[in-house]
């Protein structure tokens, strides 16, 4: 279950143990599975599986690292389960003595770097275990599997400073990679180290790559591949632990640093700052972390406007103080709502109208069926494609579905002509559905070589989306069409078999066409021809040639149309409006 | 049973009248009946009565005899027909005719040597005409001086044996009905090699026994029986005086199948007429579709993880398609992403790239039309659209996943939309279209809306069921589409739902390739 939930980067799982869930809410709680989702829908989390004392939850929210450590889903269900409510105030105890200096280099490879310290943390086994399931978690996921943020945590009191986060040749740097036991260079990590196969990409490219160590010249970390393992292993005995965050996007840098200071402190007693000395950009000083809360004005009406609630302002307080935010009314109709420093997705005053929703509880709003007067009604399109099916239907043909996605070989080489304004994707997973079809007819005999044990005849057709490069217009790429097609597949099938079919189409559809011969590799020469309407083609009609029908293993003659019903459609209301 | 048998039979109207005519087979009783006037009939007559085939005459014949309702007796004949030599004198003459006119033309005497040159025939010829001539007495032999003549004396006589090749050259003859001259020309040319030539054959002949007269006759009220109501029967109303075959209704016959809609298809088309009937209308947008209406336009940050290659199929060339319509659009768009513009949001807070606006796409979900519909100039507010369209992501094909699929969305606009309107749609949604019986709501989270909510249903023998998501389009959304009315949005999974509806394990069978099991599955 969870090498599945890895995969998925927008709602990460996050594994907890049960027990420590119970110690940091103080309170027992039930080990039945829909009571446990009841609770956790205050976080939008969903177990995933309870083990013993493995908890899996899965958190549908993508945009919420604050949710993504038991610390964090702890501190949030306490306002929902009304044990502390509020805003939860973390301060910083005061600086760390620690200094970052980072070479210019790095600006072009892993410009951003923020740091915080925090001291008498009380770990034990399990504790350091969700640390580095939290550590992983913010890489995989907010941390775009490293690429835009690494995180590494350190024994505070191994660390010399001023730090330096410095750009280093391949071979430069050697030291023994976390968990290891042999010293490596940076190079041999990337190329045999299970780390550096992993991520080493991120940073191959250059040709210095980013390298974290202290006064003393000891190296912390080679980011984002692996930390040392003289500096970066936590044990049980360790009270004071440094983080470092690096990355390619300054906010996420300083939200993820947030994030795992504030799981760590809920753990530990003071958080200190660092000073990070950039050399580029503003070429500041940065003190990190920062924990700064904000202000939003929440304007009551407005969310009652949302909710469709008819909530008192008192009702709302109590929601909000429940979701953990700082309150203060402003007036009647105004609350001034402090954000607290974790909630990083909190850009509107919707996001903080939906916490209100979810502590009041989804399940107990009444659902309201909006009543407005609208007329329904199918697509123009949709409904001519229906009169079109049902003709096909009253013709006698079985209707049937086909992949949009397919490949050249059966859009093309088996149909006996040569690739044309088709359209490929760039990133197909299986070359059997790398493109979209310029035509039906494909399909069509791919059905038929996968019927071929059936009773014949055999007479099929499908209405659906074709796309190919436009031939015409400049201005638009791609032209999308629906299209009919049938084939009709047995012993004795005949060019005047399908024509009586495509008559029949016609002249209910109100139309009337002229075939003009025309040399089409699929279909055999002088049984094929473009079907025009008042001199427009919409489509072609035939008897397919032996070759293709060899190639699709068919042993029964078959022949069929295609037709534009987009065309269709334009012919006829042109036909309207002369009327 | 052969249904297009269009022979006639002839049989008994009332067929209580015997039990016993009763159990006789189809083709006793059109035998009983060809010979129920008593005469002895040969089986070949008997065939041209009941123009069965003579195979099926001798059967039936054979089981009227061992029932004592017919006598069967042979007759040996033996036919007569001219041999090659037979053939031959039937258009040349006979020889010695040939050489006595020859030497009665000559004047009556040649000498024996010139008979050849004089008669035209060669010499052995000659010798059997010698011989023939002289036993017919039409010529003599006369010596003179030691050589041989011919004399013929007058004209010679037609012959029993000429007059029996001329008879056979018209017709072959039985020979026990020849007359004595015939008779006594075939004891003649019996002598003579490949002139006749003698067939013999039994003939049978069928003669019904007194009972089997007395059942013949006992039916009455005798008419035709037909096996194919013809449209000649009809119109000379001719069907009044025949009856029509009894069928042997139980024996199988060959398939036939009819044209129909594809189960998956004719789902869909009544979740659309569901959602018609509730008032909503169709949307339509394209499949190639540009990253900016698949996902900026819905807030999804540029670096989005579902906008990766592994969520959304990107396409090869061109990578990026012309936008220049949309300009101030996605300026707005921009300022949102950045700073939030005039939304009332911080934004995301990252630098906007136009470029990858461009980019083009497989639309990876339906939510775009939805974000087409809203800049559309048809716009009705309040209003109600839905589409239910392909989107595609990049994904294996197996048994539960694929890489196109069907995606049901809708949205309604109108001012004083709440949360709970969007409650209540879902709620109409599972309970009338998708035939849940119960809903649940659970907080949920997607870029575009706020709040969000996911969708689950219960039904019957299935438990609950994960419907998909909805939530109200975020202000970040809508304003820069220059909505200011708040809509609520929701995008459904109908392909599961159908598989229930079905009894479909594998997702693959939506698209079935097979044509057996579309001829025969149920309509529902």
């Amino acid at each position: 279950m969870a090498e599945e939930a890895e995969g998925d980067l927008e709602t990460p799982t996050i594994q907890v143990l049960f027990n420590d869930l119970q110690r940091l809410l103080g309170m027992k709680l039930s080990r039945d599975l829909d009571e446990l989702n009841d609770m956790l829908c205050y976080v939008k989390g969903e177990v995933e599986s309870l083990i013993e004392d493995e908890l899996s939850i899965e958190i549908k929210d993508g945009n919420r690292p604050d949710l993504w450590s038991v610390e964090g889903i702890a501190r949030e269900l306490k306002g929902a389960l009304g044990i502390e409510e509020g805003f939860k105030n973390y301060n910083i105890e005061g600086y760390s003595g620690v200094e970052v200096l980072i070479e210019p280099r790095l600006q072009k490879i892993r410009p951003y770097i923020a740091c915080a310290v925090v001291k008498g943390v009380h770990l034990d086994d399990e504790i350091i275990r969700e640390f580095m399931h939290l550590q992983d978690k913010l890489d995989q996921t907010y941390g775009r599997k490293r690429k835009r943020t690494s995180i590494g945590l350190y024994n505070f009191n191994l660390i010399t400073p001023p730090l330096h986060y410095g750009a280093s040749k391949p071979t430069a740097y050697r030291f023994i990679p976390l968990e290891g036991d042999k010293e490596m260079s940076l190079k041999e990590i990337v190329e045999s180290h299970p780390k550096g196969i992993e991520y080493g990409h991120i940073i191959k490219s250059f040709e210095y790559w980013p390298i974290l160590h202290d006064a003393e010249n000891r190296v912390l970390s080679f980011p984002p591949i692996i930390n040392s393992n003289d500096l970066g292993k936590i044990k049980e005995d360790v009270k004071d632990i440094f983080i470092e965050v690096t990355g390619t996007s300054y906010l996420t840098v300083l939200n993820t640093l947030t994030m795992v200071t504030l799981s760590i402190a809920d753990r530990g007693e003071k958080i200190f700052s660092t000073k990070v000395k950039y050399p580029y950009g503003k070429k500041k000083t940065d003190v990190t972390p920062k924990l700064e809360e904000r202000k939003i004005i929440l304007e009551l009406d407005y969310a009652r406007c949302i909710l469709g609630l008819d909530l008192k302002d008192k009702d709302f307080l109590n929601l909000l103080r429940k979701a953990r935010y700082g309150l203060r009314q402003i007036d009647l109709k105004t609350i001034e709502v402090t954000i607290p420093s974790y909630r990083v997705d909190v850009m509107h005053q919707v996001d903080v109208i939906e916490d209100a929703a979810i502590m009041f509880s989804y399940n107990k709003i009444k659902p309201r069926w909006p009543q407005l007067t609208t007329f329904g009604g199918i697509s123009t399109i949709e409904s001519l494609s229906n009169i079109a099916r049902e003709l096909m239907v009253g013709l006698g043909f079985q209707e049937i579905l086909t992949f949009s996605l397919t490949n050249k070989e059966s859009l093309f080489d088996k149909m006996n002509t040569k690739p044309a304004h088709v359209i490929e994707v760039s990133n197909p997973m299986l070359s059997k559905y790398s493109c979209l079809r310029t035509s039906l007819m494909p399909g069509l005999m791919e059905f038929l070589s996968n019927n071929t044990h059936a009773a014949y005849p055999q007479k099929i057709f499908e209405v659906g989306e074709c796309a190919e490069l436009n031939r015409e217009d400049r201005r638009v790429d791609v032209e999308e069409s629906r299209k009919l097609a049938c084939i009709v597949a047995h012993a004795n099938t005949s060019f005047s078999e399908i024509k009586s079919v495509l008559d029949a189409f016609l002249i209910n559809m109100g139309l009337r066409c002229e075939l003009d011969e025309r040399v089409h590799k699929s279909f055999i020469e002088g049984r094929i021809g473009v079907i025009l309407i008042a001199g427009e083609e919409i489509g072609f009609i035939g008897e397919i040639s032996p070759q293709v029908l060899e190639n699709w293993n068919l042993e029964n003659p078959a022949s069929g149309f295609e037709i534009s019903i987009d065309k269709i459609l334009k012919l006829r209301s042109a036909l309207e409006r002369r009327n | 049973m052969n249904h297009a048998n269009s022979q006639v039979e002839t049989s008994v109207a009332n067929l209580s009248q015997s039990q016993e005519y009763k159990r006789l087979h189809r083709l006793e009783r059109m035998l009983l009946l060809a010979a129920k006037d008593g005469k002895r009939a040969s089986m070949d007559e008997l065939k041209d009565k009941t123009r069965l085939l003579p195979a099926s005459v001798s059967r039936a014949a054979l089981w009227l005899s061992s029932k004592d309702l017919a006598k069967i007796d042979e007759e040996q004949r033996t036919t007569i027909s001219l041999g090659s030599e037979g053939e031959k004198f039937q258009q040349k003459g006979f020889p010695e005719r040939i050489l006595s006119e020859a030497v009665l033309k000559a004047g009556g005497k040649i000498p024996l040597e010139k008979a050849s040159e004089v008669s035209g025939l060669s010499k052995e010829e000659v010798n059997i005409a010698l011989g023939w001539a002289r036993r017919k007495n039409w010529l003599q032999f006369l010596k003179d001086k030691g050589r041989t003549f011919l004399s013929v004396e007058k004209e010679p006589v037609i012959d029993d044996d000429e007059k029996l090749i001329s008879f056979l050259s018209k017709s072959s003859a039985i020979v026990n009905e020849l007359d004595a001259k015939l008779t006594e020309g075939l004891r003649i040319l019996a002598e003579r090699p490949d002139v006749i030539v003698r067939s013999v054959n039994v003939r049978r002949f069928l003669t019904l026994t007194l009972s089997g007269l007395n059942l013949a006759r006992q039916v009455s009220g005798i008419v035709e029986e037909l096996s194919q109501l013809t449209p000649e029967l009809i119109t000379s109303r001719k069907w009044k005086s025949v009856s029509l075959r009894k069928y042997d209704i139980k024996a199988p016959v060959s398939s036939v199948w009819p044209g129909k809609k594809q189960p998956y298809k004719r789902f869909l088309d009544e979740l659309k007429l569901k959602l018609v009937a509730l008032g909503f209308k169709e949307m339509e947008g394209p499949i190639v579709e540009f990253m900016f209406f698949n996902c900026d336009a819905l807030y999804m940050p540029q670096d989005h993880p579902a906008r990766e290659i592994h969520d959304i199929y990107y396409v090869k060339k061109p990578s990026r398609g012309d936008l220049s319509d949309y300009s101030a659009l996605i300026r707005k768009v921009r300022e949102t992403h950045e700073n939030g513009w005039e939304t009332g949001s911080r934004g995301w807070g990252y630098k906007f790239s136009s470029e990858e606006s461009k980019r083009l796409i497989l639309r990876s979900q339906g939510t775009p039309l939805s974000v087409r519909m809203l800049i559309n100039e048809e716009l009705e507010i309040p209003g109600k659209y839905f589409s239910i369209k392909r989107c595609y992501r990049p994904d294996v094909v197996d048994r539960t996943h694929l890489t196109e699929f069907n995606q049901v969305e809708g949205i309604v606009v109108s001012p004083n939309l709440t949360f709970r309107d969007l409650l209540g749609v879902l709620e109409k949604f599972a309970l009338e279209v998708a035939g849940a019986e119960r809903v649940r709501f659970k907080p949920d989270y997607f870029p575009f809306t706020e709040p969000s909510v996911e969708l689950a249903a219960y039904k019957k023998d299935v438990g609950w069921l994960e419907f998909g998501g909805a939530g109200m389009f975020r202000p970040e959304v809508t304003l820069p589409l220059g909505i200011k009315a708040p809509v609520i949005a929701w995008g459904l999974g109908v392909d599961r739902l159908f598989m229930m509806n079905a009894g479909i394990n594998d997702i693959r069978n939506l698209f079935t390739q097979d044509l057996e099991w579309l001829r025969k599955q149920k309509v529902t």
